[in-house]
């Protein structure tokens, strides 16, 4: 047997159509602009080295694992690039975008001039980037209905 | 009345403020605080002292004393000297049964005396035993200062906010403002905090490093963690280096009488006139030891107080000094019987470094004999201490004669602590009883352990400690500094209610049909949907689901997979061929059952294990350590929340996945202990087919973002089939039918696989597995107690960790207990001794104090030989 039970991205077969939902659909229902949901994007467990294929991003989470961003589109042959150690984490992690440092200072005990990092956010384990002045947070999707709550109430304590 | 405006004054006179006191409202400039406005109305006395109730008034007017204490819009104990107006406020007196000027506790100082002396709640009031819950009714009503509203709501809103600073500067004065900027001028990353600013010198704007202010540190922790009290906001600070320039803090004198109203250290005399433009008096006596107190002086004769008499201490060593008042409010001051009327004392014992920041953070703390005071030294590498905190210009009262500490015989009280009413007779008392170590003598007496925190009280304690035994006070020591340093609300420590629940994928699926959820470790789940029996027969008769994706997952992966979990557990894989599953415990080194599951081998080298719902980490943990110490090439990936888990179950469940599957699901095809992967409505999935809840099923695992599809897919498509959600009550019914396990329910940390009869999951013959060892022993000694099935004779559900009594005595205990219909009996598990662990034995188990009888039962209550499963 394979491991495709763990694939997300699937081409639709028996005449059904799985229907996709992100585990953090409810909780940003009205979040504010600048509030983004990054649920989808491709992600990758990496055991050892790690090479990073052309378009995807690479994130030491620990000495010997690593985890790779990429495109939904792209995680079947960004998975086949990588090599056997590789686990489709795509479904395990939720994804958000907040801007703002000030924000972020609210969610987490990081130093924000050292991301990426990883870390707890709202309590949880996370893995922090920042592109200027906005970080993206994944986090375990179990979680989601949490950190969104809690990303939500402390956008609204700064409004 | 106010003082002509200055230009050095705090207050708005063009804008006023009114609030409430006592209900009553009271005109304030802006700029002004409660205390300087409630000075200015007039009022003396502030508050009552904790336990003789006498009258206290502005002492210190720097927010360190407990003098000025009061109920603040229904906060307690808030410090009205430093707390600013603000439009509307409601204001109340604390801890005074009538009213602040009127106190009727204050019985307590006219005869309480003899009867309240120190420690006497650890003497009186204990006897007749029959009494005690009036004595604590009364007790617990005069005790403590402000009430709290154990209704109230949040009142406003906190945050926690992380910072980060290379240089974290606490206090802003001039040595705390010299020590930022010469940082900020090496280029480094500088914020500094003050607490009180809007008081004192208004700060300079500075471009080099950020200011926070009123903000207070209160305290310093590992790592540089200075958690920083900024009013609504709770600042975690982590710095490189934490500069202390706390400053030092004025010290009360010695003397009966010198908590009286009237008696001021001299930053409030400098506050009241400079700041708010207010006289303090009529007429004066300074009694100091330090040009602190001369200073006082001069502000006081710019006020247009006059000043009768100045006692400088470093020049005249009056043998007695008593101050005098009546109604608690000083009147007149005696310095070797040459008494001096006055309506205000102003007194200055010199000045102690303010070292509790530095010493929490780990610095020795050392007295110098020279200037009377305790210095830090010794400070931790990442912290220095600068100005007067570090003892720079400070100076004691070494120049206090020790005419000071005398002349109680004199009568009136003198007071060591005002924060609790410690007296210097009750600290001699306790020498006289033996307290001669000052940290048990604190614990007693509860001197330094009140508001203030030993800021007045802890210099001047220890230096009577040391005349009073004649000891050196380098020798007495200093008791232990703790944060937090200043008092701090509960909510900002507490910050956003929020706690961190894991939810499945089909959380709002469950709320939606009206699930009861309830808490399994982190995770909600459901209970049930409202009809425990209908769901557990729906699984019986048709067919029901229960989301299980709070199971643990996770993926063994290899050329050493089969290697790795055979050392782990106790059971054998090397002959678990694909495709195939196996029930398997997990043991500690000593044998003990630390979790279970089942394990699935996808190929030669994949497994894929699941574990109790709480116990994922855990056993993550576990694995991951061993593999570290074994070296195997294995990785280990929890994907716990990558894939969601629905257990199909009931007779009709094959009919079910059949409609959904192109997979071969006849009991040829897909038998019992199987594990297939195919799409299931076009959806990825792993299928298991185990059955803890003993009918024929399927668990289903796939992708996490499919769950709400898939669900509502099932429920769609076996509608006719008279589908059902289950939760979990109704599944811990139908295993318990079946006798099946629930590990951390009937299993405890001292419970082992051979007492717990799965000794055929135990292979001796292997080389060797975690826990072997400690299991050979058990099997040699033989079992100490059995877990068994019951069934109750008369239908009564024993409680859960209900007795099992054998002779009048205990014997074992209920583990899991509930009433099945299917059966038609109370049944349940149980530990029970050896000698009953027999099909029939009679086993009695107390209820409600009766003892109930049952019988034991070796195999499952409900299909014992599997038909059904296996099916």
């Amino acid at each position: 047997m394979s491991r495709d039970f763990l694939a997300v991205e699937l081409a639709p077969a028996d005449g059904f159509e799985p229907r996709w939902r992100s585990p953090l659909e409810r909780a940003l229902r009205d979040a504010p602009p600048g509030i983004r949901d990054l649920s989808r994007t491709g992600k990758l467990h990496v055991h050892g080295d790690v090479g990073a294929p052309p378009g995807v991003e690479v994130v030491r989470v620990a000495p010997d694992r690593a985890l790779v961003l990429c495109a939904a589109a792209d995680v079947e042959r960004v998975r086949g690039e990588l090599g056997e150690r590789v686990v489709d984490m795509s479904a395990a992690l939720a994804g958000l975008e907040v801007r703002g440092e000030r924000l972020m200072r609210r969610l987490a005990d990081l130093d924000l001039d050292a991301l990426p990092a990883a870390g707890a956010v709202a309590h949880v384990p996370a893995t922090v980037l920042r592109d200027g002045d906005a970080f993206r947070i994944f986090f375990p999707q179990e979680y989601a209905d949490h950190v969104g709550a809690v990303v939500l109430d402390a956008a609204a304590g700064l409004a | 009345m106010r003082l002509p405006p200055s230009p050095e004054e705090r207050i708005d006179r063009s804008r006023t403020v009114t609030f409430f006191f006592e209900g009553e409202p009271i005109e304030a400039y802006a700029g002004d605080t409660i205390g300087s406005a409630l000075f200015a109305a007039g009022r003396r006395v502030f508050s009552r002292s904790f336990k003789y109730h006498r009258p206290r008034g502005l002492l210190c007017c720097s927010g360190h004393c407990p003098n000025c204490l009061m109920q603040v819009d229904g906060a307690p104990s808030v410090r009205v000297c430093t707390a600013p107006v603000r439009e509307g406020t409601r204001v109340r007196s604390q801890n005074v049964l009538g009213s602040l000027d009127r106190d009727l506790l204050a019985v307590v100082d006219k005869v309480g005396g003899p009867f309240t002396p120190v420690g006497f709640y650890y003497r009186t009031m204990i006897r007749p035993r029959r009494a005690w819950p009036y004595y604590e009714r009364f007790l617990r009503r005069v005790a403590g200062l402000g009430t709290i509203d154990k209704h109230a709501r949040r009142s406003s809103r906190f945050d926690t906010e992380h910072r980060r600073a290379e240089v974290l500067v606490i206090g802003g004065g001039p040595s705390g403002l010299d020590a930022a900027r010469a940082a900020a001028r090496d280029g480094r990353r500088v914020v500094l905090v003050d607490e009180g600013l809007a008081l004192d010198a208004q700060l300079p704007r500075e471009d080099g490093f950020e200011t926070i202010a009123p903000a207070r540190a209160i305290g310093i922790y590992e790592g540089g963690l200075v958690p920083v009290d900024a009013g609504d906001v709770l600042l975690r600070f982590r710095a490189e280096r934490v500069v202390v320039a706390s400053g030092a803090i004025e010290q009360p004198l010695l003397f009966p009488g010198n908590d009286l109203v009237g008696v001021l250290l001299p930053s409030a005399v400098r506050r009241l006139t400079r700041l708010w433009s207010l006289r303090p008096g009529e007429r004066a006596v300074v009694i100091t030891a330090d040009d602190r107190g001369l200073a006082a002086a001069e502000d006081l004769r710019r006020a247009g107080t006059s000043v009768a008499r100045v006692v400088d201490l470093r020049t005249t060593q009056p043998a007695q000094m008593a101050a005098r008042g009546s109604h608690g409010r000083v009147r007149s001051v005696s310095v070797d019987g040459d008494s001096v009327d006055c309506d205000v004392l102003v007194m200055s014992g010199g000045s102690q470094p303010a070292y509790s920041l530095l010493a929490q953070a780990g610095a020795r703390v050392e007295y110098d004999g020279t200037r009377g005071i305790f210095v830090p030294r010794d400070l931790p590498p990442h912290v220095e201490a600068v100005g007067s905190a570090a003892g720079e210009g400070a100076r004691g009262a070494a120049a206090v004669p020790a005419a000071s500490y005398r002349g109680t015989e004199s009568g009136g009280r003198c007071f060591v602590c005002i924060c609790e009413d410690v007296t210097d007779k009750d600290v001699k008392r306790a020498i006289a009883e033996g307290f001669d170590s000052i940290e048990l003598a604190k614990r007693y007496t509860t001197v330094t352990m009140g508001p203030c925190q030993g800021r007045l009280c802890h210099l001047p304690s220890i230096r009577l400690y040391a005349r009073e035994t004649r000891a050196e006070e380098a020798t007495i020591g200093t008791t232990t500094a703790r944060p937090p340093w200043a008092p701090v609300r509960l909510g900002l420590l507490a910050g956003r209610g929020h706690e961190p629940a894991k939810r499945t994928s089909l959380h709002h699926r469950h709320k939606e049909l009206g699930a009861q959820m309830m808490w399994t470790g982190e995770w909600r789940r459901p209970h049930s949907y409202g009809d425990v029996a209908a769901e557990v027969r729906a699984v019986h008769e048709g067919v029901g689901v229960i989301d299980v994706s709070t199971l643990g997952k996770l993926l063994v992966s290899g050329p050493d997979a089969v290697s790795f979990l055979e050392r782990l557990y106790p059971n054998r894989f090397g002959d678990l061929k694909p495709g195939r599953i196996r029930y398997a415990v997990l043991g500690t080194d000593a044998g003990r059952i630390m979790d279970d599951g089942t394990i699935g081998r996808l190929s030669e080298r994949d497994f894929y294990v699941t574990t109790t719902s709480t116990g994922a980490e855990t056993v993550l943990a576990w694995f991951e350590w061993w593999n570290a110490v074994w070296g195997y090439d294995v990785s280990v990936d929890n994907v716990t929340g990558a894939l969601a888990a629905l257990n199909v179950a009931g007779p009709r469940s094959r009919a079910l996945l059949a409609r959904l599957t192109e997979l071969d699901v006849s009991p040829d095809g897909f038998g019992y202990l199987d594990a297939r992967e195919a799409r299931v409505a076009g959806v990825p999935c792993l299928l298991l087919r185990i059955g803890f809840v003993g009918e024929l099923g399927y668990e289903l695992h796939f992708p996490s973002p499919y769950a709400e599809y898939l669900w509502d897919t099932l429920l769609e498509r076996g509608a006719d089939a008279g589908i059902r959600p289950f939760g979990l009550e109704p599944q811990r019914i139908l295993r318990l039918e079946k006798a099946h396990v629930i590990v951390g329910q009937d299993t405890d940390s001292e419970s082992n696989a051979l007492d717990a009869n799965m000794s055929w999951l135990v292979k001796f013959d292997k080389d060797d597995f975690v826990g072997k060892w400690a299991l050979e022993h058990v099997r040699e000694r033989g079992p100490r107690e059995r877990l068994v099935g019951f069934e109750m004779a008369n239908g009564t559900v024993p409680p859960e960790g209900g007795q099992i009594v054998v002779d009048g005595l205990p014997a074992g205990r209920v583990t899991s207990a509930r009433w099945s219909d299917a059966v038609g009996k109370a049944i349940g598990l149980a530990w029970v001794p050896p000698a009953l662990a027999d099909e029939d034995s009679r086993i009695e188990i107390r209820v409600d104090g009766r003892l109930e009888p049952a019988l034991v039962r070796l195999r499952p209550f409900f299909d014992p030989d599997d038909e059904r499963l296996r099916a």
